[in-house]
């Protein structure tokens, strides 16, 4: 029984390695060689020719720096603009305070899917088509944001905020200084989820975008693959440089980003 | 008194200000735009003639609108009920006490940060017929004769398994975590308390690790139904539709129509039809999770 369990958990584990291996090893062979069984995908002479190859002849570098741009540019900006009017939904007595929460909550049933065409309408009106401004700016607006960090700023007890009131700190101190500090873990997740979320945003790039200078990874990754569909080299060099930052990026994180998902579904 | 009262809000205001703004622009406006749009005839350089009813009464005669709706519920269908055994099984393996257990708990989740075009195009080729991952598995193992080729995606049946394939295995990561988090609460005197009592560990699982997790299964059941409704890139990119359209989900027919044939307007009023789905889709969740609150009062 429990050598039945430790084999299916090690082909479980097998299955999911299988095409990312498959990619590395792929990756690194010579390019133009036979391959009549699996077995030779894995054979050498092996080579990183191909890497400098696509790094320096494509513009695969100047996609992946314009992903890193607008994902950390969103990552920032929404999870501080979500911490702005979380803690005002939370904290703050003001009227139509119910209301505005409704609204915001409202936000949640529609998906960006369904508003797409009239959005890209109103980008092109505002001229934001095929710009930076134009990735990052209507990406900024996260109910699912605000809703989350308002349910943690609502942990925060009251007199504590008091206390710095009564020492004559302002509603900006008591933000800077006491909200922000002790919902770090949240805020922390929140940024990593956003992240992720535009790293992998496709449909507005798609729809945006038409200057290849300031695609992003997504959008072209299926402009370079149209050109290379001969040998597996090239196209999993492409695969392998896009995905390597980002693994990177979860191995060190791993720990907030497990977090911010369990948070996310406790909350959801 | 009022004074300060009127302070207060201004005050509130400026808080809100940021998000309110982006929201109203880019969520609310285009909402209200979009829906002068479907009564116009609407191309990608500018606003033709109005129109009336016409494109609803398009919209709702069109043979392929319901096709690309019906393929992405078969596309729901496909990948919600095995992308929650699947996560469920994942989660229980990853967390099983070994050596291994980190090691597993990343694996399964490293798929989901790849980008959708790098996981549609790794899925491409493993699937390719002569040289791909899993033909040439099948042929070494001879399972698949040597003078034989499964063409997975000139198939619609197979096409449809391939993309749930890859769906699952690109996606199942955050699922799985809410799964794996919500085992590790329950509380281990409860598994005491059972063995105690003789229970097996079939018994345990159905009984007490199944139970536990049907809160957050049923969360993520519709979170999923939702989400699978508005697939498209990686479907466009390992099938394109095809065969013969045959795999076309909703949101590429909406790009198509606008972008493609240059009909903003009725590629408006698809995804006014697409949007009331999912409004309906998300009441019955809303409706679920009530009514399991109410359970638990």
């Amino acid at each position: 029984m429990k050598w039945l369990y430790r084999i299916i958990s090690a082909c479980m584990a097998t299955l999911f390695a299988a095409p990312l291996v498959w990619m590395l090893v792929v990756s690194i062979k010579e390019e133009g060689m036979k391959i009549i069984t699996v077995l030779d995908w894995f054979k050498p002479p092996y080579s990183l020719d191909v890497y400098k190859e696509i790094l320096t002849g494509t513009k695969l570098t100047v996609w992946i720096g314009n992903s890193l741009l607008v994902a950390a540019l969103v990552m920032v900006l929404t999870v501080a603009v979500a911490a702005l009017a979380g803690f005002a939904l939370s904290k703050l007595p003001f009227r139509y305070r119910t209301l505005m929460f409704f609204v915001v909550l409202a936000g949640l049933l529609i998906p960006g899917e369904a508003t797409i065409i009239p959005l890209y309408q109103v980008a092109k009106d505002m001229d934001l088509l095929n710009s930076y401004q134009g990735l990052i700016i209507p990406a900024l607006a996260s109910p699912v944001a605000v809703i989350v960090l308002k349910s943690f700023f609502d942990g925060i007890p009251n007199d504590l905020l008091e206390s710095v009131q009564i020492d004559g700190g302002g509603t900006w101190r008591i933000f800077i200084r006491i909200i922000l500090p002790l919902t770090r873990p949240a805020l922390a997740s929140m940024a990593i989820l956003t992240f992720i979320g535009s790293w992998n945003n496709f449909l507005w790039p798609f729809l945006s975008i038409t200057d290849d200078n300031l695609f992003t990874l997504p959008m072209g990754i299926p402009t370079l693959m149209g050109q290379y569909s001969e040998d597996y080299v090239k196209p999993m060099v492409i695969n392998a440089i896009a995905s390597i930052p980002i693994i990177i990026l979860f191995v060190t994180f791993e720990r907030q980003i497990v977090k911010g998902i369990s948070m996310s579904g406790i909350k959801g | 008194m009022k004074m300060k009262k009127i302070r207060a809000d201004i005050q509130a205001l400026l808080f809100l200000l940021p998000f309110l703004v982006v929201y109203i622009l880019f969520t609310l406006w285009p909402m209200v735009k979009g829906v002068e749009m479907t009564f116009y005839k609407w191309t990608l350089i500018k606003k033709m003639d109005f129109i009336g009813w016409d494109n609803y009464r398009q919209v709702l005669q069109d043979r392929e609108v319901w096709e690309a709706l019906w393929h992405s519920a078969i596309f729901v269908v496909l990948t919600t009920p095995t992308m929650i055994v699947l996560s469920i099984s994942l989660a229980l393996i990853a967390n099983r006490k070994s050596l291994l257990q980190k090691f597993y708990r990343s694996i399964f989740f490293i798929p989901s940060v790849l980008s959708v075009a790098v996981a549609s195009y790794l899925g491409l080729f493993v699937f390719q017929p002569y040289t791909g991952l899993v033909n040439s598995i099948l042929h070494l193992i001879q399972l698949l004769p040597g003078d034989q080729e499964i063409f997975w995606l000139t198939e619609t049946s197979l096409a449809w398994i391939v993309i749930t394939l890859i769906t699952l295995w690109w996606t199942v990561g955050f699922n799985f975590i809410l799964h794996l988090s919500a085992i590790q609460e329950i509380p281990d005197e409860i598994y005491e308390a059972a063995r105690l009592d003789g229970a097996n560990n079939n018994q345990i699982f159905w009984r007490i690790t199944l139970p536990y997790l049907t809160p957050i299964t049923k969360t993520i059941m519709m979170l999923q139904i939702i989400a699978s409704f508005k697939v498209f890139m990686q479907i466009y990119i390992i099938t394109g539709g095809g065969p013969l359209d045959q795999t076309r989900p909703i949101i590429q027919l909406i790009y198509q129509t606008g972008f493609r044939k240059n009909n903003l307007g009725y590629a408006a009023t698809m995804s006014y039809l697409l949007f009331v789905i999912l409004l309906v889709l998300s009441a019955l969740q809303y409706w679920i999770n009530n009514r399991k609150g109410a359970e638990d009062r």
